[in-house]
């Protein structure tokens, strides 16, 4: 059976994915993850993401049969066999997860897309946002920090909150100011975080509409993980919000189909 | 001898500064705060600096006005008048036969079409976007392990600026730091950003008419390495005044004055000006 590897190298962290396939069948099976932070080195982060997810299985690196890169430093990677973009990895992990057309919402570190997807698990259309923080993950981080929360609290902390309280800086450098002056006139850190939440559904949903969005949309990155937005996304945009487990491997999970796929047309 | 002064509690710096009437506007005092957490003090601190600098107790000033974000928060000011107008008067003032100011501030950037008497005709504002405001190059100073100030004498040696994927205050620590590990030189970093900035701040400025001559105004003015991109793709030279730095509470001061009584004339001012040295 194939030994197949799909690494998302994203601007925060990088995600490996070890899938296999049976002949037969055609029957996908995950057979590990492995995470690692992203740094300058796009090679260096996905051989410790690699290695993370070979670790669990007991495989060598050399029994990958092949590598598919995705994210936004898959051309630096050297190791790969092929290179795919992240819109259609998520469209594809998306569509193994729950087969049928979707609304995915993908936020990550540094990027917000909102794509679209056939009935065929294909993407139809597709917005994103990579030029400014203020819909980003990077943004809810920032904010983290001037608030001294972890960023592992933020999303428990924001579901908590009773009285979001509004933030009316769209840039995420301008808002630190803001935020700052909230917490010196005593609201509350989960009000201020939900705040920012409800600022991120609300950019996500002028994506969403663009794309198409229908009544269930599917989040998937690192910022799904964060319930306190799932929330948020609920309650403004209406729909039911369905987060996949290992949400932030999804992309991963889709080159690595992808990548099964390459290897069995090469054969 | 009238004394009026005009204080503007901007959003990273407040500036003060006193003018008295002589025969003609002079000023006599300029003082310079971070505004920090509490406007209200900084405000005063500004005042009071200014005036100890010019000799006199603030009882002698006999109208103040405030500008800037924070100018409802100063309790001695006697009037508020937004930045917009101070600016355009204040340009009007130091660099006669302005008609368009460009404003880079700490925390947002504006141009102003101003007209024949230092009126606002048109402005448009970007404070939604650190982009183009002083926050944007303290960051990029901050990356390059660089003080503010050096960052522009430094982008002037640029040979072949670098292209910035973005213009984000966050997402251009990456930017940076990618092109410092392909071993891109410092000058052409910074010359891509300044230049990236211009483009951006120059597209703004199109918005509203830019006609010459060109003011530019705020403490970003302080910067040569942006006057000198902004010039590039203005494809014109700006005036930029010594007091550039100022030049919001140049014009609540010009605006303070008024209000004292005072009429003048513009060529009044200006030899006024050329006398009391600038600086």
């Amino acid at each position: 059976m194939p030994l197949v590897a799909g690494i998302d190298c994203g601007t925060g962290f990088t995600k490996a994915v070890l899938l296999t396939q049976n002949v037969g069948t055609g029957q996908i099976t995950i057979v590990s993850r492995g995470k690692s932070r992203s740094g300058i080195n796009v090679d260096e982060a996905a051989g410790a993401a690699l290695n993370d997810a070979l670790a669990r299985t007991g495989a060598a690196r050399s029994d990958v049969d092949y590598i598919a890169a995705t994210g936004f430093g898959r051309y630096n990677l050297s190791f790969r066999d092929i290179a795919i973009t992240e819109i259609t990895s998520a469209a594809r992990g998306v569509f193994f997860l729950n087969p049928g057309p979707n609304a995915v919402l993908d936020v990550g570190s540094q990027c917000t897309r909102a794509i679209s997807v056939t009935d065929q698990g294909k993407v139809r259309e597709f917005k994103s946002n990579d030029k400014c923080a203020a819909g980003s993950g990077m943004f809810i981080a920032r904010a983290a920090k001037y608030l001294e929360v972890p960023l592992e609290s933020v999303g428990e902390l924001s579901a908590k909150a009773a009285h979001p309280h509004p933030i009316s800086s769209v840039c995420a450098v301008l808002a630190e100011s803001e935020i700052i002056n909230h917490v010196s006139s005593g609201v509350k850190v989960e009000d201020i975080l939900r705040g920012i939440h409800d600022s991120l559904a609300e950019r996500a949903g002028a994506m969403l509409k663009r794309v198409g969005m229908t009544d269930g949309i599917t989040f998937i990155g690192g910022v799904a993980r964060q319930s306190g937005m799932v929330t948020a996304l609920e309650q403004r945009l209406k729909v039911k919000v369905n987060v996949p487990e290992e949400c932030d491997f999804v992309c991963a999970l889709g080159a690595g189909i992808l990548g099964l796929r390459r290897l069995a047309s090469r054969n | 001898m009238r004394i009026a002064a005009g204080v503007d509690v901007g959003s990273t710096q407040t500036k003060a500064v006193l003018l008295q009437e002589n025969g003609g506007f002079k000023i006599i005092a300029r003082a310079l705060t971070q505004t920090g957490a509490n406007v209200q003090k900084a405000a005063e601190n500004a005042f009071e600096e200014c005036c100890r600098a010019a000799g006199i107790p603030t009882s002698d000033v006999g109208f103040v006005v405030g500008t800037g974000y924070g100018r409802y928060k100063i309790t001695f000011g006697n009037a508020q008048m937004t930045e917009i107008s101070c600016h355009a008067r204040g340009a009007q003032f130091l660099c006669p036969g302005t008609r368009t100011v460009i404003d880079m501030g700490g925390q947002d950037s504006k141009a102003i079409s101003v007209g024949p008497s230092g009126e606002v005709l048109d402005f448009m504002m970007n404070d939604k976007c650190a982009a183009g405001t002083g926050r944007f190059l303290a960051n990029a100073a901050d990356v390059m392990g660089l003080s503010l100030d050096e960052i522009g004498p430094i982008s002037l040696q640029c040979k072949r600026p670098v292209k910035m994927a973005t213009v984000c205050t966050v997402f251009v620590e990456s930017d940076i730091l990618s092109y410092l590990s392909q071993g891109k030189k410092a000058e052409d970093i910074l010359g891509g950003v300044h230049l990236a900035i211009a483009k951006r701040t120059v597209s703004l400025a199109r918005r509203v008419a830019v006609e010459p001559l060109i003011t530019m105004t705020g403490g970003v003015a302080n910067n040569i390495g942006m006057v000198r991109a902004l010039e590039e793709v203005l494809g014109q030279k700006l005036q930029i005044s010594p007091d550039a730095h100022y030049m919001g509470a140049v014009g609540a001061a010009i605006f303070a004055m008024e209000k004292l009584g005072q009429s003048f004339e513009s060529g009044i001012w200006r030899d006024a000006y050329a006398t009391s040295g600038g600086h």
